[in-house]
């Protein structure tokens, strides 16, 4: 579905991705890893041209992006959405403006929007935030807007920047467990980046590990599931018990 | 209203009528020019949109001239494009011209600095949504923005009223101008106090009504 081939990317003159090759099969989720600075990040904003290889071809559906004019690029990132470690609403809309002005970039018709927008927050568990603010809202609910934001195009991949990055563990398997049911029920290919390994191995069938700006190797796992914790409370008391243990 | 208000009634009418023409001029420019010349000026710095090192540096160039001539000697300097547009260099419509060229230098500097406070990741958002250059102005970039573009035309508003009070040089009357010739050169101190007490009534209402707007469009 998307393939690299013989990619590379320098930042000024620093090489950050160096001839690499990937193939992201349609229907998986497949996980990036790698220590920060590994290029995983950017190996990922390449998928949709956020940034531009230097040297090789970039192919979604057998298109190569590279080669697309600013207006057929532009169509082809609405196959793919996008979401990032800090969500990035727009603060100024309500979650509905939020969905609303992806469905407008991609040309949906006005009348078709409410229904649309309900579909994406029926999807996420957001329904009766439709009129909220995102300064209203906690981390988790805010990555649930972006996705409903990233799947209201029905994008074929999502693409995931450290989605999990900057929320609690129990926010963390709550945003999984979305990501992994928009995969089992919609078919939809995703990619996700992250630098924990529990991320990772919780949903990923297969996983991708980076080093120093290369791939080092790619393995098929049998995703783990997604590790419960129920409460914010319970984490907090495992984490000061083990703390205060050998002290006691 | 005090007898020596009373008894310049209709000039100072007139004087008010002039101040808002060309504090009025001032602000079109600033919106119809300054906006999109400071969005410019944002979208080609490095990294941004239409990065573009020699198109910034030109924009940066313009902007920082315009505004580093003391005012008055602009509305000198300027005289022979105001002939130009105008046809004579004399009058209020005259005036216009030296205030709308320094409304677009100032605001626009104020705009490219309330765009550069949206955060890069909305940005990278709407990109990534398939938005083009302009979609992302249009409907990212000004949306996230928009109080502090309130703000900065509230504080140029301030800045062209302030301007505009010198343009008795050319003939373009205005409140300070009258503050000036009966106040000052006639003595009638009483009278240039009045016309400043207009003043600062003036830019405590603009700045109320641009601070309270700005706080009601800010919901992030």
């Amino acid at each position: 579905m998307i393939s690299l081939q013989n990619v590379s990317k320098a930042f000024s003159g620093q090489p950050v991705i160096q001839s690499v090759a990937l193939s992201i099969e349609q229907g998986e989720i497949h996980g990036i890893i790698g220590a920060s600075g590994a290029g995983k990040s950017t190996l990922l904003r390449l998928m949709n041209l956020l940034e531009r290889p230097d040297t090789g071809r970039i192919e979604f559906d057998g298109m190569d992006l590279t080669n697309l004019s600013n207006r057929q690029l532009r169509q082809t990132r609405q196959n793919i959405g996008m979401i990032f470690q800090d969500f990035n609403l727009v603060g100024n809309k309500t979650v509905e403006q939020n969905i609303a002005v992806s469905l407008e970039l991609s040309g949906v018709k006005k009348r078709e929007w409410t229904n649309r927008i309900e579909e994406c927050l029926r999807f996420v568990g957001l329904e009766s935030f439709a009129r909220k603010y995102p300064s209203e809202l906690s981390g988790g609910q805010k990555q649930r807007v972006a996705i409903a934001r990233a799947l209201a195009n029905r994008p074929r991949v999502l693409l995931c920047d450290e989605p999990t990055s900057s929320l609690d563990p129990s926010t963390t398997s709550e945003i999984l467990r979305v990501l992994q049911n928009i995969n089992q029920a919609l078919g939809v290919t995703i990619v996700l980046v992250s630098h924990e390994m529990q991320v990772i191995q919780s949903i990923c069938n297969r996983v991708t590990i980076m080093a120093d700006g290369q791939i080092e190797t790619t393995i098929a796992t049998e995703p783990a599931g997604i590790t419960e914790i129920t409460s914010d409370a319970g984490w907090f008391l495992t984490q000061l018990t083990e703390r205060r243990d050998p002290h006691a | 209203m005090p007898d020596i208000v009373l008894e310049y009634a209709a000039e100072i009418r007139l004087a008010i009528g002039q101040t808002f023409v060309m504090v009025g001029i001032s602000i079109l420019a600033a919106l119809l020019l300054g906006l999109p010349l400071g969005t410019w000026l944002y979208l080609s710095r490095k990294g941004q949109l239409l990065s573009n090192q020699f198109v910034f540096s030109i924009l940066n160039l313009f902007v920082n001239t315009i505004r580093s001539f003391p005012f008055l000697l602009l509305v000198v300097f300027l005289i022979p494009f105001t002939r130009l547009i105008i046809g004579t260099a004399i009058g209020t419509a005259a005036a216009t011209v030296p205030l709308a060229v320094i409304a677009i230098a100032h605001y626009s500097r104020l705009v490219e600095q309330s765009l550069l406070e949206v955060p890069k990741g909305v940005i990278e958002a709407a990109v990534s949504m398939g938005a083009s250059t302009r979609e992302v102005v249009l409907k990212f970039l000004f949306v996230e923005a928009r109080s502090g573009l309130v703000l900065g035309l509230t504080t140029s508003i301030v800045s062209f009223i302030s301007y505009s009070t010198i343009m008795g040089v050319v003939g373009g009357g205005g409140i300070g101008d009258f503050a000036v010739r009966y106040g000052y050169q006639q003595f009638q101190t009483e009278l240039m106090l009045y016309m400043i007490l207009i003043m600062v009534i003036l830019v405590q209402l603009i700045q109320f009504t641009g601070t309270t707007a700005a706080r009601l469009l800010d919901k992030r």
